[in-house]
C-alpha cells in the first residue's frame, strides 16, 4: 500500500472527475456534493500519508521511483541513455504543503457552491487543478515538476476566464501571459541544468552542484552558470509569487476570478513560488543564493511596503487583499534572504500561514458578495449588527493578517524579521514600517465593512451552517499555529536543517 | 500557591469563551460569570502576593518550540514587581466587572462586553506573569486588541470605530519599537528571558551605544502604551468605550504596562544614563503637557484622560530620575485613585446622561454617595496631605530633585498645580452651583453594584499611600527591594520642603478652582480673555492631532495615491507596452510573408552571410 500512496494521493482527484463524468451536468445539487466529496477524497489520503509520514526523518519518504522515458543520444562519447524517471517523494516542507492544498482545495470546492453555471465542467477543471497541485509538490524531478507545474495553469485559465468576473478574460490572458513567460524560462534553466548534469533529480542536482569547483569544471559548469541559472530561477518564481514589478497579473486575478478560485490562488498557487525559490535556489545554488541575500532582501522590503502603500487607499477590499498577499509575499524574502534558521523557518510558516489567512479572507469575501452583490468597501456598513459571526470571523482573520501574536501571521512574521535583523539590521528596521501599515489598511478595510452605521443590503443573513464549516476550520488553524508552533516547526525541521546545512547556517 | 499562579490569567479566558458562548443570552446574569472568575482570580493573586511579601518567589518555563539550536520559551514568573501589578490588575479588574453589571444594564450585547473584559484582564494578567519579553510582546499585543474591541464596543458609532482603530495604529507604532528593541536584545544576548539580557547587562556584554539604543527601542514601546508624548492622541479618543472600560484599560492598568514594562526591563535603563534622561524627560514633558490640555476640556471623560496621561509622564520622570519605587508607588495610588474617578465620573454620567460638564451642576445634593467619592479621588490625586496622591507625588518630586534634574522637577510641581486646579475646575462645576440643563430631573444615585466598587477604591484611594511613608515605613521600598532590580542607593529623599511646595501647589490649584468656579470672584473667561491665543492653543489640544493629520496620514495617503498611479501607469503600462510591441512586431513578420520569392531569397542569402560571418569571426567557435 504503502508503495503507491503518493502516486494514489495525487491523481485521486482524477476519481471525482470520473463520477462527475457520470452525473448529467444539468443536476447542480449533485454536481456540487461530489465536489466537496471528490476533494475530501484525496484529504483522506492525504492524512493517511500524513500518518505513514515519520516525523522527524530527514530523507525523503514514500517515494517511487519508475523508469518513465528513455532516449538515446549519440555524442562523442559514443551512445548514451538518458532516462526520465517518474520519481515522487515527499519531505516535510512537501509534506505540510500537500496537506496545505488538500485542505484548501475542500474549503474551496465548498465556497465554490456560489457558482452560477456549468457546474460539471467547473469542478472537472478544479479536480484536475488540484492534482497538478499535489503533484508540484510531490514531484522529485525537473520534468515531472514542470509538467504539473503546467497543468495547474491550463485548468486555473479557464476557472478565470469562463467564471470569474467582469473582466475575467482580461485578468486570464494576464495570468497566462506572465505564467508562460515565466514557464519559458523555467524549461529552459532546466533543460540547461539537465544539458550539464544529466539528471534530473532534485537531489541529485543538489548533490552535483555541491562538488568542489575542481571537479564542476570537469562538467563546464562555471560559477557564472550556476549564478545565471540561479537569477533565472528567481525571476521564473518572481512571476508566480508575485515579485515587484510583476505583480500586476496577480492583482487582476485576485480581483476577477471566482472568490473560491482565489482561495487557491492565493493559498496554494501563489506559494509554488516560495516552494520553488527555497527548493531549487536556496536548495541547489546555495553559495549564489547567499551571495544574492541582500537583493532579495531588499525586493522582500519593496514588496512589503509596496503592496502595503497600495493597499491602504484602494475602494475594493478585493484589491486591498490582492496587495495585501503582494506585501505578505514580501515576508518570504526576507524571511528566505536572512538565510538563518528562523528566516527560513519564518518564510515558510509565512507562506502556510498566508494560504490559511488569505483563503480565509476571500471566502468570507465571497460570502459578503453573494450578500450585497458587491465588493467596493462604500457598498458596506455595520455588518457586525445584522451578521455578527461573519463579521466576527473577518475581523479575526483580519487580525491574523496583521500579525496578532497567538495567530499563525505573527509567527511567521515575527520569525522572518528576527532572522533578517541579525544578517541586515538596517534593511529589516526599514522593513518593520510594514508592520504599521498593514495594521492600517486591514483594520480600514475590516472596519469599514463590519462597524459604523449599517447600509442596506440585499441580503444580510449570517453564515450559515455551510459556511461555517471552511471558516471555523480555517480559523481554528489559524489560531493552532500561532499558539502552538511547535507542530510545524517539527514536520518542517529537518528539510529545513538540510538547506541550512547548504547555506551555512 | 505559587505554583499554581499560572492559572490566574486563566480564569478571565474562561469567562472569554463562556460568554462568547453566551453571546445570545438576554440574561443579565451572565455578568455574574465574569465577576466570578475574575474573583477566583483575584483572590489566588492576593494569595499570590502574599506569599510573595514572605519572601518567595517562582520560575517556570518550557520550551514552546525549538529553532535550530535555541530554545524559544514560555511559562511564568512571579517576583515582587509583577506580584504587585497581579493584586493591582485582579482587584481593579473584578470591581470594574461588579460595576459593570449595573452600567451596561439594558444593553444589547451585554454578555459581549463581559466577554472582552475577561479576555483584556486574561491578556492584562499574562503580560504581568511573562518571564521573558517575547511572551510580553504577545500579551502587550493582545491587551491592545481587548482595549480596540472595548473602545470599538459601540461599533455602530463611527466615532467609536475612529477611535479604536487610532488607539490600536498609534499603539503599534510603539510596539513596532519594542519589536525592534526585543529582536537587537536577542541578537545580542542570545535569549528573551529576562534574567540573561540583566546578567548580559551586569557582564558589560553589551557596547553602551546598544545598551541606549535598544532601551530607547523598548522605551518607544512603552511610550505608545502609556499614551506619553508624542503617541498620546489616542488616549484622550479613547474615552468612545463604555466607561468602565476606561477606568479599567485606560486609566488603571493598560496604559500603566508601559510604566511597568519601564521598571520590568530597569536593569537595562539603568546601564544607560542617557535613556534614562529620556525617561524623564519624555516623562516631565507628557506631565505638564498633558495637565494643561486638562484645564479647558469640556468633557468630564477626557478632562479624566489627560489627566491620565499626565500621571502616567509622573511615573516615567520617576523612573527615568532614578526613582524607581517612587514610579511604582505611584502607579499603584493612581490606579485606585482614576479608577474611582472614572467609575465616579461614570455614574455621573449614568446619572444624568451627558459628559458635558457644561450640562452638569448641583449633583452633590442628588448623588450622595458618588459625590463625596469623586471628591476624595480629587483630593487624592491633588495630593493633598494625607492621601495616597500626597505621598507617591512628593517621592516623585524627591526623586527628581535629589537626582539632580532640577528643571523636571520645577515643571513637576506646575503640573502638580494644573492637576489640582482642573480636577476642582471639575469637581465644582459638576457637583456644586445650580441645576443646568434638561437632564437634571429624575437624576438619581446608581446602584448598589456601582457604588459597592466605587467605596471599595475610595477606601484605598484614601489608604494606599501608607504603603510607603517615612511616618510609619516604608513598606512599598523593602518589598520591592526583593526583586531584581538593585534599588539605586542613597536616600531619594529630598529636602524637607518638597512636600511642603507640592502641598502648597496643590492648595493653589484647589483654591484658585474654588475663586473661579465656586465663588465666582474671577470670572470663568478670564484666562481665555487674557490670553487669548495660548488658550486657543491649549483648548485645541495644541493642535497636535491636526498636525499628524497634515503631515502623517496626509502624506501616507498621498503616497498611497503616488503609487496607485505609479502602479497603473508604470508597472502595468510597461507591460501594456511590451505585450502591444510583441503585437506590432508579429505584425511586421506577416507582412514579411508576401509570397514573393525573390524577397525570400533576399533573406536566406542575408541569413547565410551572416552565419558565415559570425564562423570566421569567433573562429569556428559555435561549430
Amino acid at each position: 500500500m504503502n508503495a503507491w500512496l503518493l502516486s494514489i494521493l495525487i491523481f485521486s482527484p482524477l476519481l471525482g472527475v470520473l463520477v462527475l463524468m457520470f452525473v448529467p451536468s444539468s443536476d447542480e445539487k449533485s454536481i456540487k456534493w461530489l465536489g466537496v466529496l471528490g476533494t475530501l477524497f484525496p484529504l483522506g489520503i492525504a492524512l493517511v500519508v500524513l500518518s505513514a509520514f515519520k516525523m522527524g526523518g530527514d530523507e525523503l519518504q514514500l517515494t517511487e521511483k519508475f523508469s518513465w522515458i528513455s532516449y538515446e543520444v549519440f555524442q562523442s562519447k559514443g551512445q548514451v541513455s538518458y532516462p526520465i524517471f517518474y520519481e515522487i517523494g515527499v519531505n516535510g516542507l512537501s509534506m505540510v504543503l500537500i496537506l496545505l492544498t488538500a485542505v484548501v482545495s475542500v474549503l474551496a470546492a465548498i465556497a465554490s457552491f456560489s457558482i452560477k453555471q456549468n457546474w460539471k465542467s467547473y469542478f472537472i477543471l478544479f479536480f484536475l487543478l488540484e492534482m497538478g497541485m499535489l503533484g508540484v509538490f510531490a514531484a522529485q524531478n525537473l520534468f515531472l515538476f514542470f509538467i504539473f507545474f503546467e497543468i495547474t495553469l491550463i485548468p486555473m485559465f479557464f476557472l478565470i476566464g469562463r467564471w470569474g468576473y467582469l473582466e475575467r478574460e482580461k485578468a486570464a490572458y494576464s495570468f497566462l501571459i506572465y505564467n508562460g513567460v515565466g514557464s519559458a524560462i523555467l524549461l529552459i534553466v532546466f533543460v540547461a541544468l539537465f544539458m550539464k548534469t544529466g539528471t534530473m533529480n532534485f537531489q541529485e542536482l543538489a548533490y552535483t552542484f555541491s562538488l568542489p569547483q575542481a571537479e564542476l569544471n570537469q562538467l563546464f559548469i562555471t560559477k557564472g552558470f550556476k549564478m545565471g541559472m540561479l537569477i533565472a530561477l528567481l525571476v521564473a518564481f518572481a512571476v508566480k509569487l508575485p515579485v515587484f514589478p510583476l505583480h500586476s497579473w496577480m492583482v487582476r486575478v485576485h480581483v476577477q476570478a471566482p472568490p473560491a478560485i482565489v482561495m487557491i490562488h492565493s493559498g496554494i498557487l501563489l506559494k509554488i513560488g516560495a516552494y520553488g525559490v527555497i527548493v531549487f535556489g536556496a536548495g541547489m545554488f546555495p553559495d549564489q543564493f547567499k551571495s544574492l541575500a541582500f537583493v532579495i532582501g531588499l525586493f522582500g522590503v519593496i514588496n512589503l511596503l509596496y503592496g502595503a502603500f497600495l493597499a491602504l487607499t484602494q475602494t475594493d477590499v478585493k484589491r486591498v487583499l490582492a496587495y495585501s498577499s503582494v506585501s505578505h509575499m514580501g515576508i518570504v524574502l526576507i524571511g528566505l534572504a536572512a538565510g538563518n534558521t528562523s528566516g527560513m523557518t519564518g518564510a515558510v510558516f509565512q507562506v502556510v500561514s498566508h494560504g490559511l489567512i488569505s483563503a480565509l479572507l476571500f471566502f468570507l469575501i465571497g460570502a459578503l458578495y453573494e450578500r450585497s452583490g458587491s465588493s467596493e468597501l462604500s457598498a458596506f456598513g455595520g455588518v457586525a449588527k445584522r451578521m455578527p459571526i461573519l463579521a466576527g470571523v473577518f475581523l479575526a482573520g483580519g487580525l491574523a493578517s496583521l500579525g496578532l501574536p497567538g495567530m499563525s501571521g505573527f509567527i511567521s512574521e515575527f520569525m522572518a524579521f528576527l532572522g533578517l535583523f541579525e544578517k541586515m539590521p538596517v534593511l529589516a528596521a526599514v522593513g518593520t514600517l510594514g508592520l504599521i501599515l498593514t495594521a492600517v489598511y486591514v483594520l480600514r478595510a475590516v472596519l469599514s465593512i463590519t462597524f459604523g452605521a449599517e447600509k442596506e443590503m440585499p441580503e444580510s443573513r449570517d453564515l450559515s451552517s455551510s459556511e461555517r464549516v471552511p471558516a471555523f476550520v480555517l480559523l481554528a488553524a489559524i489560531l493552532f499555529i500561532g499558539i502552538y508552533p511547535a507542530w510545524l516547526n517539527d514536520m518542517l525541521r529537518p528539510t529545513l536543517d538540510a538547506i541550512l546545512l547548504g547555506l551555512g547556517g | 500557591m505559587l505554583q499554581m499562579s499560572w492559572l490566574i490569567p486563566l480564569f478571565p479566558l474562561l469567562s472569554f469563551i463562556l460568554l462568547l458562548l453566551f453571546r445570545k443570552s438576554k440574561s443579565e446574569s451572565t455578568a455574574w460569570i465574569g465577576v466570578l472568575l475574575t474573583g477566583i482570580s483575584l483572590v489566588m493573586s492576593i494569595g499570590v502576593f502574599l506569599a510573595v511579601w514572605q519572601g518567595e518567589g517562582i520560575k517556570t518555563e518550557g520550551t514552546w518550540f525549538q529553532m535550530g539550536e535555541r530554545a524559544i520559551t514560555m511559562g511564568f514568573e512571579v517576583n515582587p514587581l509583577n506580584a504587585l501589578m497581579l493584586v493591582i490588575v485582579s482587584l481593579v479588574s473584578f470591581l470594574v466587572h461588579l460595576y459593570s453589571k449595573g452600567y451596561m444594564h439594558g444593553d444589547d450585547r451585554f454578555p459581549v462586553f463581559f466577554a472582552y473584559l475577561g479576555l483584556f484582564s486574561f491578556a492584562m494578567l499574562g503580560l504581568v506573569l511573562s518571564p521573558n519579553l517575547l511572551q510580553l510582546y504577545m500579551f502587550w499585543e493582545l491587551v491592545g486588541l481587548g482595549s480596540f474591541l472595548l473602545i470599538g464596543f459601540y461599533y455602530f458609532k463611527p466615532e467609536a470605530k475612529a477611535a479604536a482603530k487610532k488607539a490600536f495604529v498609534m499603539t503599534r507604532i510603539g510596539d513596532v519599537g519594542l519589536f525592534i528593541g526585543m529582536v537587537l536584545l536577542f541578537w545580542q544576548v542570545g535569549s528573551f528571558e529576562y534574567d540573561e539580557i540583566f546578567a548580559s547587562v551586569k557582564n558589560g556584554d553589551l557596547s553602551s551605544g546598544m545598551l541606549t539604543l535598544t532601551a530607547l527601542c523598548i522605551f518607544v514601546g512603552a511610550v505608545g502604551k502609556s499614551g506619553q508624548l508624542p503617541l498620546h492622541t489616542w488616549l484622550p479618543d479613547a474615552m468612545e468605550g463604555p466607561t468602565p472600560v476606561s477606568a479599567l484599560i485606560h486609566a488603571a492598568t493598560m496604559v500603566a504596562a508601559g510604566v511597568y514594562l519601564v521598571a520590568a526591563m530597569y536593569p537595562l535603563f539603568q546601564a544607560s544614563e542617557a535613556a534614562l534622561t529620556v525617561v524623564a524627560v519624555v516623562g516631565g514633558l507628557t506631565a505638564i503637557f498633558a495637565a494643561s490640555i486638562g484645564l479647558m476640556q469640556k468633557d468630564i471623560k477626557r478632562v479624566l484622560a489627560y489627566s491620565t496621561v499626565s500621571q502616567l509622564g509622573y511615573m516615567m520622570l520617576a523612573l527615568g530620575a532614578s526613582g524607581y519605587v517612587a514610579g511604582i508607588f505611584h502607579l499603584t495610588t493612581h490606579a485606585f485613585f482614576k479608577a474611582l474617578l472614572f467609575l465616579a465620573a461614570g455614574s455621573v454620567i449614568h446619572a444624568v446622561h451627558t459628559q458635558n460638564i457644561e450640562e452638569m451642576g448641583g449633583l452633590w445634593k442628588k448623588l450622595r454617595i458618588t459625590g463625596p467619592l469623586f471628591l476624595i479621588g480629587a483630593l487624592a490625586i491633588s495630593g493633598v496631605p494625607l492621601l495616597s496622591g500626597f505621598f507617591s507625588k512628593d517621592e516623585i518630586l524627591a526623586s527628581t530633585y535629589a537626582d539632580g534634574k532640577y528643571g523636571l522637577f520645577w515643571l513637576a510641581v506646575i503640573a502638580a498645580f494644573m492637576t489640582a486646579f482642573y480636577m476642582f475646575r471639575l469637581f465644582f462645576i459638576v457637583f456644586t452651583g445650580e441645576a443646568r440643563g434638561e437632564t437634571e430631573k429624575g437624576v438619581h444615585e446608581s446602584p448598589g453594584v456601582m457604588t459597592f466598587p466605587m467605596i471599595v477604591l475610595g477606601v484605598l484611594a484614601v489608604v494606599a499611600g501608607y504603603l510607603n511613608t517615612t511616618w510609619f515605613g516604608t513598606f512599598l521600598s523593602d518589598y520591592l527591594a526583593q526583586g531584581a532590580v538593585e534599588l539605586p542607593h542613597g536616600d531619594h529623599h529630598g529636602p524637607a520642603w518638597i512636600p511642603l511646595v507640592a502641598t502648597l501647589a496643590a492648595a493653589l490649584g484647589i483654591a484658585l478652582a474654588y475663586l473661579i468656579y465656586q465663588r465666582g470672584t474671577l470670572s470663568r473667561d478670564w484666562i481665555t480673555r487674557s490670553l487669548p491665543s495660548l488658550s486657543d492653543v491649549i483648548y485645541n489640544k495644541w493642535y497636535i492631532d491636526e498636525g499628524y493629520d497634515q503631515t502623517v496620514v496626509k502624506g501616507t495617503r498621498g503616497l498611497s495615491k503616488l503609487g496607485v498611479l505609479f502602479d497603473r501607469y508604470i508597472v502595468d503600462g510597461l507591460v501594456t507596452a511590451v505585450t502591444t510591441g510583441v503585437q506590432r512586431l508579429g505584425r511586421v513578420g506577416s507582412r514579411v510573408q508576401n509570397g514573393q520569392v525573390q524577397s525570400y531569397g533576399t533573406a536566406a542569402i542575408f541569413g547565410i552571410v551572416i552565419l558565415l560571418l559570425i564562423v570566421a569571426l569567433t573562429g569556428g567557435y559555435f561549430s
